[in-house]
């Protein structure tokens, strides 16, 4: 082998991966940029604003309900999060140990293949009738349903990396069922609970098919509801629809990063190998 | 057929913790785990789709309103309305090539990337954290962000394409530019997901085995064929059938970026449905046809994959 390519090797590696990383993060980077630039400005395109303004972010404020939506965003992200490891939980339980467990998460990850418009029409008059049309309860209900199966999914794997003398020294010590998942099952699966718990939260502050459905009025409407509506406007603000993605996303990017590890793991411990 | 029998084999990534032991495939099945456990997540079932479904049924058979569901029996009309408008046949094949087309894109590609950077270490580093970014990044968002990136006017490229003698160059103008930008986009948000599950599988490959493989001789593909991909197998297949069902999920991105044009060219069946029963015209009968018929293809599709999923894992 010769030394030019055990050196030029890593070195191309290295290249390409830095390539990739910088593809990635294009269409963030170029966010950004908008967002810092007058109208005039916007439409000169490139890259570098002339001249930074600020603008943008509090007048997005104004063009939309911001404020509310995100508000919004954030009450149906974390009570469908909520919603969903309540349930998921006992369930993985069950799914990892219990004789009919295989069958029960069979079921739900194949509900899970099903397209969600399927439930679209049948849903809207259901909550039209319960009053969860325009109201965040339904959404927070429909989503926090929705990850059920994708959290039971990824938790099963980490219930059964439990050894399971573990839990059978805490049924001969005379703890109930409930008070071994409490006591003993949820402590040993908490990553794995945070890990499903953000995958969750993640997946409903984005949802949109939903929120748009059953969302009419802005005072329900959530942020991606919002963005989309800036489409609709002839009189596109590229500079304030970029700040408003921006003011929508940033939350969700420094809670990923913080908690990547946490993700990961959650991502590859349960369910794909 | 589910993504749950991709569990059928059972390997575990190292990446996540430590402890790789544990899992048996024979358990003695406890009596101790009682069933209230499973209700909560049976009653979301019927709640989400067990009611949807026969629900949906009726309204595909009957005549309803906004305000008034199932109001006449229509036997067989909305289906043969929905198979005679203009939009809904083709966007079915167009739905079933654009999941089948992201997922051949977001396979391939995560995969390729998920052996790049193992070449390198065995840490994903600083494109981990870069890489959950698109996950994690609502749809409309990436939708508004490539729309804002691809205008021909003050687009992030609109130098390069007057540079090239295209100005004014717009992906999105064609029936196949839009159809081929929609497919990248969602390549690009997609493609970390297939990264990161491929990468921890390649981290279990046993190095041993590698290394008295190139020993022996074997040269960079005939290592990848013989030792990695065995081990990676399963892995990928479950990443495909997963890729398979966001594939066909596709709604927010159709909306943001094209609103199904130009024409009809990418108008994909879960938008038609939407845009018939709940935006345009309210024909809530036509919509809930074509739900049925859109369940039942991706329903063949996924079953199809599945089948060919368990006959490649199986062949060990």
């Amino acid at each position: 082998m010769s030394r030019l390519s055990t050196i030029a090797r890593p070195l191309g590696l290295r290249l390409a991966l830095l390539v990739i990383g910088l593809v990635v993060s294009l269409p963030l980077l170029f966010l950004v940029s908008l967002s810092l630039r007058s109208p005039d400005d916007v439409q000169n395109g490139g890259w570098i604003p002339s001249r930074f303004v600020w603008a943008n972010f509090s007048n997005a404020f104004d063009t939309i309900p911001l404020a509310t939506m995100a508000r919004n965003s954030w009450i149906v992200a974390l009570g469908a999060a909520l919603l969903t490891v309540v349930i998921a939980v006992p369930a993985a339980y069950f799914a990892a140990r219990a004789r009919s467990g295989q069958r029960l998460s069979g079921v739900l990850l194949g509900s899970y293949c099903a397209p969600p418009v399927a439930a679209l029409l049948p849903l809207y008059y259901l909550f039209k009738d319960a009053g969860l049309t325009n109201n965040v309860l339904g959404l927070i209900l429909v989503d926090g349903l929705a990850n059920v199966p994708v959290a039971v999914w990824l938790l099963e794997g980490f219930v059964r990396r439990i050894p399971e003398e573990i839990e059978e020294a805490a049924w001969l010590d005379g703890l109930s069922a409930g008070a071994t998942l409490r006591r003993i099952v949820v402590p040993l699966i908490a990553p794995g609970i945070v890990a499903v718990g953000l995958i969750s939260l993640f997946l409903s502050y984005n949802e949109f098919l939903f929120a748009v459905s059953f969302s009419q009025r802005t005072d329900s409407q959530t942020l991606t509801v919002g963005l989309s509506l800036f489409q609709g406007d002839h009189t596109v603000q590229y500079g304030q629809q970029a700040a408003a993605s921006l003011i929508g996303v940033v939350p969700m990017y420094v809670l990923a990063v913080l908690a990547q590890r946490w993700l990961v793991a959650g991502l590859t411990a349960g369910g794909v190998k | 057929m589910t993504v749950a029998e991709t569990t059928g084999a059972q390997r575990r990534p190292a990446l996540a913790q430590g402890s790789t032991s544990g899992r048996r495939r024979v358990r003695r099945s406890s009596p101790r785990v009682p069933f209230l456990f499973a209700v909560p997540s049976i009653a979301g079932l019927l709640l989400l789709m067990v009611y949807p479904t026969v629900y949906l049924l009726g309204l595909a058979f009957t005549e309803s309103n906004l305000a008034l569901p199932l109001q006449r029996w229509t036997g067989l009309t909305n289906f043969t309305d929905a198979l005679q408008s203009t939009a809904f046949p083709g966007s079915i094949s167009r739905s079933v090539v654009f999941a089948a087309a992201s997922t051949v894109l977001v396979v391939v590609t995560g995969t390729a990337l998920a052996l790049l950077l193992r070449a390198r270490g065995d840490r994903l580093g600083v494109l981990g954290v870069l890489l959950l970014l698109p996950l994690v990044t609502p749809p409309v968002m990436v939708g508004v962000a490539w729309k804002l990136m691809l205008a021909p006017v003050g687009g992030a490229f609109t130098g390069i394409w007057s540079h090239v003698g295209l100005d004014g160059f717009n992906p999105l103008g064609s029936s196949t530019g839009a159809f081929l930008t929609l497919l990248l986009i969602y390549t690009w948000q997609w493609m970390p997901l297939v990264t990161i599950l491929v990468f921890a599988a390649l981290l279990d490959v046993p190095r041993d085995l590698v290394e008295a493989a190139q020993l022996d001789g074997a040269g960079r593909i005939a290592v990848f064929h013989h030792v990695v991909w065995p081990s990676i197998r399963t892995t990928v297949w479950a990443a495909l059938l997963l890729a398979l069902v966001l594939g066909f999920k596709v709604f927010d991105l159709v909306v943001v970026v094209t609103s199904g044009g130009p024409g009809f060219s990418t108008m994909l069946s879960s938008f038609f449905i939407y845009r018939t029963g709940l935006q345009n015209s309210y024909e809530i009968g036509v919509a809930s046809a074509a739900t049925v018929i859109f369940v039942a293809v991706v329903s063949a599709v996924m079953a199809i994959v599945g089948i060919a999923r368990k006959r490649a894992v199986a062949e060990a």
